[in-house]
């Protein structure tokens, strides 16, 4: 629809009329007219919620956060210059700044490759399309739909408690357990974990519509010259999914290592800091201590290491992605 | 004049394309007179400031009392509005730095002893003097101590919304079933003795503080005259820390002490989620919760059924030393307020007003004002008339004057004392280690402000 032809009718007649008012104006009118109907000027109008909140909410924020990471600065009064003391202070002065780095490299190593794995089982299990497949896409998309929730982040506290669901079934199942999961050192990160790996549908989906691209006529190339399931798996799905596998592990590496609302509401980071994610420790930085220039500074270092971990998976994509054709 | 011709008519096609969305025309003429009026109230109230708003954190119980009050207010000023914002402890924070870093900071603003010192320092609360001088705000019937609770550096900066105490709460219904007594003022041997009849009783443990230690080593160390916190730096050697930590290593090994891990599980700081009165065994319940004075109402209706809740002072090496008054909360105004004068004025009535009073039920500590709190009395409930009659008769008579408000740093100070804790109860530090980096830590961070 044109939108500019619609509108362009009376209404802008009477308005033009009024502001200018005399015969002189009609050029003017005419090229005006000209000027709106422009494909050109359409994209722009429509563009322009986008692009006054990516300038209002991305960029300037981005670029005073910069600012910020070179400052002292604690909210409630006006930043200090202090050059790289923040970073400074980061690397040679914060254990518990390498303590969430090790803890969110571990969660991220850990979960994503879980993700995918479990995404890609339940891809093929629901890759036969039958009467209630859709109904089993759904359900198994859903953990995504609310996985990042507080909602369900409290849910998972509660299940994990002591005398939480988990324990009551390994209780059930004969095993006599009270065991504190979220207390644990060892077990608390492994309830995040699972609570990523659960938010599997997203991955899966994608999963799902590459399995169905590649040609059935492979298959059964590949039965005839008698392949079985296994080595049809390994050597037609696996291979045509590589570039799909690639484009998951990234997204979700980002992901990954940007997990907050988990450790948020459910540990807080503990116990002993085993839980505590660099989001949520730059967050405790910036509102709780009012360090908001460390802060900012800890956001920008996080940067860097997504970009640098997006660019060795990019710089391993030449050897394990398949790109030719099928 | 074709690019402003232009960017009229983007505006005009913007609004045209969400009117069109609408699917009707009435709905766009309708609406433009709307808006036009509201711009021009806000405007005037811009002028003369007749809009107000009050910023507090709290419970449910308080936001519906404030916001009764205020509206009470309201009514009996015609032309004032005030609003009320409410939110968490720990939201209401990061709030409030957001908007004073904004020059928004709300007229009427809640304010805790724990953050006075860094917004007064930061010239973000209105200096109340001079309406103490000229009688705008009447504190004649607040007792000197209690103002110099919202003194800094010679300025009266907060005016204090109600009067608690640090009040150690217990489950007397369990102790009196096992023929156990509480006095007031424990030390620690004989809360520590409490501690171990109690388990070997009941089954039963005890929760000291964990994750919120902050307040009780203040407390604990005023008997030993030790401050905090001083001039860039902590208070005491690192061997006065000591005995605090050793509670902790004590209560472990006799087995007392509540397992940490219980409160991974539960909200650190919730008096709903207490050990004290939430959880499924003795073995991850205690019979203690160390609380303020006016806090006996929400546990009491926390506790489940038919347990009384008892209250009795914290514990400490010297409990009549330890023991001090204290503003549950301050009343502040904002430095940015339009209308100071007015704002003022509601405090006052906030403060001095029986009607707001009425409403208001001391729910934030007993009234400051002497005459308020006296008529205040007999309307209370029991557990009311009993938080006035602890800090009457057990606290007033043995309590010294509260430590200073805490430095910038406080906050990650309390942090580090609350991971050293957490190392200590699982068994990663002894108590001595335990002293040894806290206070070093301590002294590196207040060092750097």
């Amino acid at each position: 629809m044109n939108w500019g032809r619609v509108g362009s009718a009376p209404f802008f007649e009477i308005f033009s009329l009024r502001t200018e008012g005399t015969y002189l104006n009609h050029r003017k009118r005419e090229s005006f007219r000209q000027f709106m109907n422009k494909e050109s000027t359409a994209g722009f109008v429509f563009s322009l919620p986008f692009t006054i909140g990516f300038f209002v909410f991305m960029v300037v924020p981005m670029g005073l956060s910069l600012f910020y990471s070179f400052c002292d600065y604690n909210i409630l009064a006006p930043p200090v210059f202090v050059g790289a003391k923040n970073y400074i202070k980061m690397f040679t002065d914060d254990v518990i700044f390498l303590k969430t780095i090790g803890v969110t490299f571990y969660f991220a190593l850990v979960s994503v490759p879980l993700r995918l794995v479990f995404a890609l089982m339940v891809a093929l299990i629901l890759y036969k399309t039958t009467r209630i497949t859709g109904f089993y896409r759904a359900a198994y998309y859903l953990p995504s739909i609310i996985g990042g929730s507080v909602a369900v982040a409290i849910l998972w506290k509660r299940m994990f408690a002591t005398d939480g669901v988990v324990n009551q079934l390994l209780r059930l199942s004969g095993v006599n357990s009270s065991f504190p999961w979220l207390g644990n050192v060892n077990t608390a990160i492994w309830t995040l974990i699972i609570l990523a790996v659960w938010q599997f549908g997203s991955s899966m989906l994608i999963f799902l519509s590459s399995l169905k691209q590649i040609p059935v006529t492979l298959y059964e190339a590949a039965r005839v010259d008698g392949a079985g399931k296994v080595s049809q798996f390994f050597r037609i799905t696996l291979p045509l999914l590589t570039p799909t596998i690639f484009f998951n592990l990234v997204m979700q590496m980002i992901n990954g290592f940007l997990a907050f609302t988990q450790c948020f509401i459910i540990t807080q980071g503990k116990p002993l800091n085993s839980t505590l994610f660099y989001t949520v420790y730059m967050y405790q930085q910036s509102f709780e201590f009012y360090n908001t220039g460390y802060g900012a500074a800890l956001a920008w270092v996080m940067l860097a290491i997504i970009g640098f971990i997006t660019m060795i998976l990019f710089a391993t994509k030449r050897f394990w992605v398949y790109t030719g054709g099928v | 004049m074709k690019k402003r011709m232009a960017l009229l008519m983007t505006g005009v096609l913007a609004v045209a394309s969400l009117a069109g969305c609408g699917g009707s025309k009435t709905s766009a003429t309708t609406a433009a007179p709307e808006t036009t009026k509201e711009t021009q109230t806000t405007a005037a109230a811009k002028q003369d400031g007749g809009k107000l708003t009050m910023s507090w954190w709290g419970n449910q119980v308080r936001n519906e009392r404030t916001q009764a009050a205020l509206d009470l207010y309201a009514e009996k000023n015609p032309g004032i509005t005030i609003e009320g914002q409410f939110s968490e402890w720990s939201d209401y924070w990061n709030k409030l730095a957001t908007s004073a870093a904004g020059q928004s900071i709300p007229d009427i603003v809640q304010m805790d002893y724990m953050y006075i010192d860094q917004y007064v320092k930061n010239d973000l609360l209105v200096d109340l003097k001079p309406y103490i001088d000229d009688k705008t705000l009447d504190v004649s019937n607040i007792t000197e101590n209690t103002m110099a609770t919202g003194t800094v550096e010679g300025g009266v900066y907060a005016i204090c919304a109600g009067i608690n105490s640090p009040a150690m709460m217990y489950n007397k219904t369990l102790l009196d079933q096992n023929g156990i007594t509480v006095k007031d003022y424990l030390t620690i041997d004989e809360f520590e003795e409490l501690c171990r009849q109690i388990y070997k009783k009941t089954g039963y443990k005890t929760s000291i503080v964990y994750g919120t230690a902050q307040t009780y080593l203040d407390y604990f160390m005023r008997a030993y005259d030790v401050v905090l916190f001083g001039d860039k730096k902590m208070g005491g050697t690192k061997e006065s820390y000591i005995p605090f930590f050793e509670m902790y290593t004590r209560g472990l090994k006799e087995g007392w002490l509540i397992d940490p891990g219980v409160f991974a599980e539960i909200s650190v700081g919730s008096v709903e989620q207490d050990p004290m009165v939430y959880g499924s065994s003795p073995d991850t319940m205690s019979w203690c919760a160390f609380a303020n004075s006016n806090q006996l109402t929400a546990i009491q209706k926390a506790a489940p059924e038919g347990v009384t809740v008892g209250m009795t002072t914290w514990p400490s090496p010297d409990p009549k030393k330890s023991g001090y008054l204290k503003s549950s909360q301050f009343f502040s105004i904002g430095a940015h307020t339009k209308n100071a004068e007015e704002a003022v004025k509601v405090l006052n009535f906030l403060v001095n007003s029986s009607d707001a009073n009425n409403i208001l039920l001391g729910e934030r500590g007993v009234p400051a004002s002497s005459k308020i709190a006296e008529e205040l009395s007999p309307k209370m409930d029991p557990i009311n008339q009993e938080i006035i009659r602890y800090i009457n008769e057990v606290i007033t008579p043995n309590s010294s004057p509260i430590n200073p408000p805490q430095p910038d740093g406080a906050s990650e100070v309390f942090n580090l004392l609350n991971q050293v804790q957490e190392q200590l109860c699982y068994g990663a530090y002894d108590a001595a280690t335990a002293a040894e980096e806290f206070y070093n830590g301590a002294n590196k961070i207040m060092s750097q402000k």
